[in-house]
Order: structure tokens, then sequence, then C-alpha cells
């Protein structure tokens, strides 16, 4: 069935990544359940591909490919299972979420790297301020030890590790957090001035 | 304007990718079908310049694009859809031609010579896949192309060339030619309708299958 004049101005705007909402829902299962809407959708991205670069013009090939990929995607195993996916088929914003790249290996040394410097940091300011501390924690401060246990966490961030003596001595630093500004202790003012990190303490 | 080399594109564009990846992530293998349609060619092309065999352009290629559909829910989002395509289509491409040098069955004439220009356009081979007739049909299509863009009315044509040449967006089309969005979207439709009009017997004759 030939599509529509609308549906086909619907396909493309669809082409421009111009549609939300309910036309978006229309113009997809159009083009996934009609095959000349869907030629409709191949057309006008060839269109635009001769325009730019000549060399790209069809080949005989073009529809023999397509139908050979379709035999090996329907081989692959369906990415994911949705019971409901009334919410992407009217449209709804959806943020593509963080997911672990395959190079997340590459951020964990960089995230390690990270903080070492940043233990480093507090060492230094640590050792500055050592009136402040108690005798017991300074040379803890100074003696370089292995760390009693270091775990990998999965975060919204990717792999981050988590050492617990690190997570002790961040801990302490918090309560110190406002001293810089107002010359006292301001315990109350840490969540202002540091993030919460509440379930993570020891 | 190379449409090979990753280059960028508006937003509208690389939020219908991420779209389509989005729903493909979620169990639609249809929607990966429709960036396969968008994308075939300029990743054929692509491939093409790294190797002169074309049924090994095309069997890489077909692994370039069940590698993407594999490593989709990798996929970050903060890169454009197609440079990501792109450096899977490399990989994919480089890992070929490595195993074939350890084969010493396959034809040295599968490779590109080290010394040919990557930037040699694809049109100027002939391969033994490719025959005469077809590249002549090739290159009749995109001549109509070239001559219905011609016929068009100014108005068309501009919204148009701004569109699929310049890259812009809707809204930045629309500004420029001092017009409503809608209209816009219009005048992008009927051009691209005109322009169909004109090589569907040939994209017809060339597929065997009408639409």
């Amino acid at each position: 069935m030939t599509p529509t004049t609308q549906n086909r101005e619907l396909i493309s705007a669809l082409a421009d990544g111009q549609l939300a909402g309910v036309d978006l829902s229309t113009a997809l299962k159009l083009c996934e359940s009609d095959e000349q809407a869907l030629a409709r959708w191949s057309a006008y991205h060839l269109i635009g591909d001769v325009l730019r670069s000549p060399g790209l013009a069809p080949q005989a090939s073009d529809a023999a490919f397509l139908m050979r990929l379709r035999a090996r995607l329907a081989q692959e195993p369906v990415l994911a299972v949705v019971s409901d996916m009334t919410g992407l088929a009217q449209g709804a914003t959806v943020t593509v979420p963080e997911r672990q790249a395959a190079n997340d290996a590459r951020f964990t040394w960089k995230l390690v790297a990270g903080f070492a410097s940043l233990a480093a940091v507090i060492a230094v300011a640590w050792s500055a301020g050592s009136g402040l501390l108690s005798p017991s924690t300074a040379p803890q401060l100074a003696r370089s030890e292995a760390p009693l246990q270091q775990v990998l966490v999965m975060s919204e961030r990717g792999p981050v590790v988590r050492d617990a003596r690190l997570q002790e001595l961040l801990a302490e630093h918090k309560q110190f957090g406002g001293l810089s500004a107002l010359q006292m202790p301001s315990g109350f003012l840490r969540n202002a001035t540091f993030d919460s990190s509440q379930g993570e303490r020891r | 304007m190379s449409a090979d080399i990753p280059s960028s594109e508006p937003a509208s564009a690389s939020h219908s990718d991420a779209m389509l990846v989005e729903r493909t992530v979620a169990g639609d293998q249809k929607a990966f079908e429709l960036l396969v349609i968008k994308y075939q060619r300029r990743i054929q092309r692509l491939i093409g310049r790294m190797v002169r065999d074309v049924d090994l352009v095309e069997d890489i290629a077909q692994e370039t694009f069940i590698r993407a559909y594999r490593a989709l829910a990798q996929f970050r989002g903060e890169a454009q859809f197609y440079t990501w395509l792109y450096r899977i289509a490399v990989n994919t491409a480089k890992k070929a031609l490595m195993d074939l040098k350890r084969n010493p069955t396959v034809s040295e004439n599968s490779f590109k010579s080290d010394d040919d220009d990557e930037t040699s356009p694809l049109e100027n081979e002939l391969t033994s896949s490719e025959t005469p007739e077809a590249v002549l049909a090739s290159k009749e299509i995109a001549q109509m192309v070239n001559a219905a863009m011609d016929a068009l009315p100014e108005e068309l044509r501009q919204a148009i060339t701004l569109r699929e040449i310049e890259g812009l967006s809707y809204e930045e089309i629309a500004e420029a030619m001092n017009c409503p969005i809608g209209t816009v979207r219009s005048r992008i439709f009927r051009a691209r309708e005109a322009i169909s009009e004109k090589i569907k017997p040939l994209l017809e004759n060339q597929s065997g299958k009408r639409w």
C-alpha cells in the first residue's frame, strides 16, 4: 500500500530527525511495517547521499545487502526484552542511559590515578594542618602501607575503585571541611561543603 | 564534501540516530534496519577504499553492522552514531585484511595496494563484480538526481540544498529562508518527492522491485 502524502511527509521529517510524540511513533511504525514506506526512507537518504557525493549512488546489490543482513540479524539475540513499549511507541522522551563502554577499563585507570592524586593532595594538606589532627591519625597518613581493602564498585559513572582507608580519611577530613572558611569547626556545613556520602561511611 | 569522513551533523540528525539506537537496544530490530539503510552506502564506500574485492567489501560491511548491533548496548551516546560506526568499519576491515594476509589461498587482488591513494573515488575503479551496465546505471541515477534538482522550483531547491548539502537544521533553514518551520518541512518533502519520482523508474530497473 502506497503511504499517503501525509505519511510520506512524516517519513521525510523522520529522516531529518524532526519528529516527536505521536508523529514519531507513527512514522516508525510505518517504516517498520510497510515495505513501500521503507522504500521511501531509503530513497530520501539516497537522494541526500547522491547530492553530497555522486559516488554514493545506489548499487544493484543494495537491496540484496539488506536482505542478507536481515537474515543474519534474525539469528542474533534480541538486545533487550521490554514488556511494555507504550512509552516508546508514544514517542516518550528517552534519555540514552550511560552504559559501560568497551573501553571503560581505561577509565578505571584514570580514576585510580585521580584518587592517587587526591590522596597526595590530602596528605599534603593534612600535614600542613597537622595540629588539628589526633596524633594517632597523622602517623597513619605518613605511613605508606598497602590499603586494607580495595573494591571495584560499579557506579553510574562506571567502575570506581573504593579504598577503605581512603574513604575513612575522606570522611574524617569532611569534619573539618568548613574550617578554612570559618576558622572553626563547622560540622553543620558539612553537607553544603561536600557531597553527602552517608551510605559509604564505614 | 566527502560523505565518508565523519563530520559534525546537525543536532536533529544525531537525535534521529540516537532515537533509533535507543529503540534497537529496547528490542526493536527494525529500528536498526533503518540505520543500516541510512548508512549502508557510506560504510561500503569507506571499506571500498581499503579493500578492492567488491564481494569482500560487502562481507566486511555486513560484519560491521552485525558488530555494531551486538555492541549497541555499549554505545555511550557521547559520540555521534556514524562516528562510532565508522570506527567499527575501519577496525573490521583492518582485521579482515590481516586475517587474509595470513591466508595464502586468498588472491592478492583483494587488497588495495599501499601505493593506492585512499582518497581516490570508488567509482573510478572497475572490479570483477561490477559490470559496465551496473556502473552506467549507477551514474544515470546520480545524473537524474542532479537533473531533478535543477528542475525544482527555487524555494524547494534551496530548502533541500540547505538541508542535505549544507546540513542545516529545520530551524536554521527557517531562519535563512525567513519562513515557518512547517513550510521548511513541506518544501523539503516536496523536493524529495519530485526527485524520487524521477529516479523511481531507474531504481526499479536496478532492483527489479516496484515501490
